[in-house]
């Protein structure tokens, strides 16, 4: 990964900034533009929270961050914490799921369309539509390919190609994967562009519409 | 009663031409009666590796028109019994032929021939359909990057939809040190998004180059790495079980050794 003194990491409550102690103001401007850009989808409006993992930049350097985030970026400061922990960990490489709540998907209850499983890989070229309902992928979506469900979109296998849940205007659906690594993913009429060059992760992750209205992406532990 | 196979990928330039001429003239050299097939009307070019063209007098079209018989279409390759080539026509155009005429071709061939190897232009249209429609099995070529095995994976969904079964990967330009490097995909990521049986990795190998330039095919050439290459292949295809080397582990050796060399 780019670099590991700022991560920018989409929680269940919103957007998180989080910034490695004992850092100048300009490493933590430049490693801000840089995971920004990398972030690769617009956040524009949105509001995030800055989790410091130590002692690190003056009230005054603080303040001009916060001034710098909306100005450059758009982007409200709603909180600032400070996350101590004993061995600060490189961020970039260590999963973010250790702040997550056991359940990943919010509590509401499931739509109980009619579901179709394929029990085929979805290959280059190839479409699966069904606005009816949700989708079960027994194989993988390759780049090329395309899924589309009315509700929910779970692929039991790699998802490299494109997926869009939820497409009558239904932000509550979800995509779930054994291997996320999409070109492109679509919730209701939010988009979200797959992070260039991806390697899987070695766990299923799962897609959805989050309180920022961005899609965000976590490991997936179960409903 | 023999089989046909297509040789196909999508993406051009991967190693259809290369690769259908290798493996059409290995299989001669193990004894086999193969002929070759150029599917690519209009842009024709495997007579030109296998060093034919010069002797071409009819081509697929004057069959298809009967202006001569099937047989006598048969260009001989003299350097090995039972291998000969099909042209295709260089004036005509691909939808100039029906994939009905090329499928009773491809019928009559297979009466008289262990195998016949069809050598398929790029693209999914009416050369594909053309090339693939009398085939019994497939063989696809890529070569190790993105965006030729995007389109690999398409003709696959598109001779699995035509129940062409099975579909075998040769995996071409195959270069163990970059893979060594991280700089290409190797062969578990390919399969692993491909999902079909492999029958041969390629390596990238100077010699397949000059080899098209002099019209000699390469498995003519014992030592070449390419050459060895295809002829495992050829065993395969007529069943032989040959275990697939690790060229990965070869590169990570070479890469050592060279290591040490250097120090
Ligand atoms: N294994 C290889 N090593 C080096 N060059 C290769 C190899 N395979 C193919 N080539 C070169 O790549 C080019 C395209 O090959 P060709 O067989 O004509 O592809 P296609 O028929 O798929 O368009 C040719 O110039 C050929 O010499
Ligand atoms: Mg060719």
């Amino acid at each position: 990964m780019a670099n590991s003194n700022v991560a920018l990491r989409a929680y269940r409550d919103g957007l998180h900034l989080i910034i490695r102690p004992h850092l100048s103001i300009t490493e933590v401007e430049e490693a801000i533009q840089e995971e920004i850009s990398r972030m690769n989808q617009p956040l524009g409006g949105a509001s995030v929270q800055i989790d410091l993992k130590g002692p690190t930049l003056k009230p005054e350097e603080m303040a001009y961050l916060k001034s710098k985030l909306q100005e450059t970026y758009n982007l409200k400061v709603r909180g600032i914490d400070t996350v101590d922990e004993q061995v600060p960990p490189p961020i970039a490489a260590a999963p973010t799921t250790h702040t997550l709540p056991q359940r990943t998907v919010p509590q509401q209850p499931r739509d109980t369309d009619p579901s179709r499983i394929i029990p085929y890989t979805i290959r280059s070229g190839q479409i699966e539509d069904f606005p009816q309902g949700s989708l079960v992928i027994y194989g993988d979506v390759n780049s090329g390919g395309e899924v589309r469900a009315g509700g929910d979109i779970v692929v039991l296998g790699a998802l490299r190609g494109n997926a869009h849940a939820g497409l009558n205007n239904r932000p509550s659906a979800v995509i779930i994967a054994m291997e996320l690594v999409p070109v492109q993913l679509q919730i209701g009429s939010f988009i979200n562009r797959g992070p260039m060059n991806q390697k899987p992760r070695g766990y299923p992750e799962i897609a959805r519409v989050g309180v920022e209205d961005v899609i965000i992406i976590e490991k997936f532990v179960k409903f | 009663m023999g089989k046909v196979i297509v040789v196909t990928s999508g993406k051009g330039g991967v190693g259809k031409t290369t690769s259908t001429a290798n493996l059409g003239t290995a299989l001669a050299l193990l004894g086999k009666t193969v002929v070759v097939v150029d599917a690519d009307v209009g842009l024709r070019n495997l007579d030109i590796v296998m060093g034919l063209e010069s002797r071409i007098v009819y081509t697929s079209m004057d069959v298809i028109e009967k202006q001569c018989e099937l047989s006598k279409a048969l260009v001989k390759d003299r350097r090995v019994d039972g291998l000969t080539l099909l042209a295709a026509s260089q004036k005509n155009n691909k939808d100039d032929i029906q994939p009905e005429q090329m499928k009773t071709i491809c019928d009559k061939l297979r009466s008289e021939h262990d195998f016949v190897l069809i050598d398929s232009p790029a693209g999914i249209e009416r050369g594909f359909s053309n090339a693939s429609a009398g085939a019994d099995e497939a063989i696809v070529v890529t070569t190790p990057d993105v965006s030729a095995i995007r389109d690999a994976d398409r003709i696959i969904g598109l001779l699995q939809h035509a129940g062409i079964e099975p579909i075998n990967l040769v995996l071409n330009r195959f270069s163990p040190e970059l893979v060594g490097n991280g700089s290409m995909m190797d062969q578990e990521d390919v399969l692993d998004i491909l999902n079909i049986d492999l029958i041969g990795i390629v390596p990238e190998d100077t010699g397949v180059i000059t080899s098209t330039n002099r019209g000699i095919p390469l498995v003519y050439e014992d030592a070449s790495p390419g050459s060895q290459a295809y002829m495992r292949i050829a065993r395969r295809l007529t069943g032989q079980r040959i275990p697939i080397p690790d060229l990965e582990q070869k590169g990570l050796l070479t890469n050592i050794v060279n290591w040490f060399r250097n120090r």
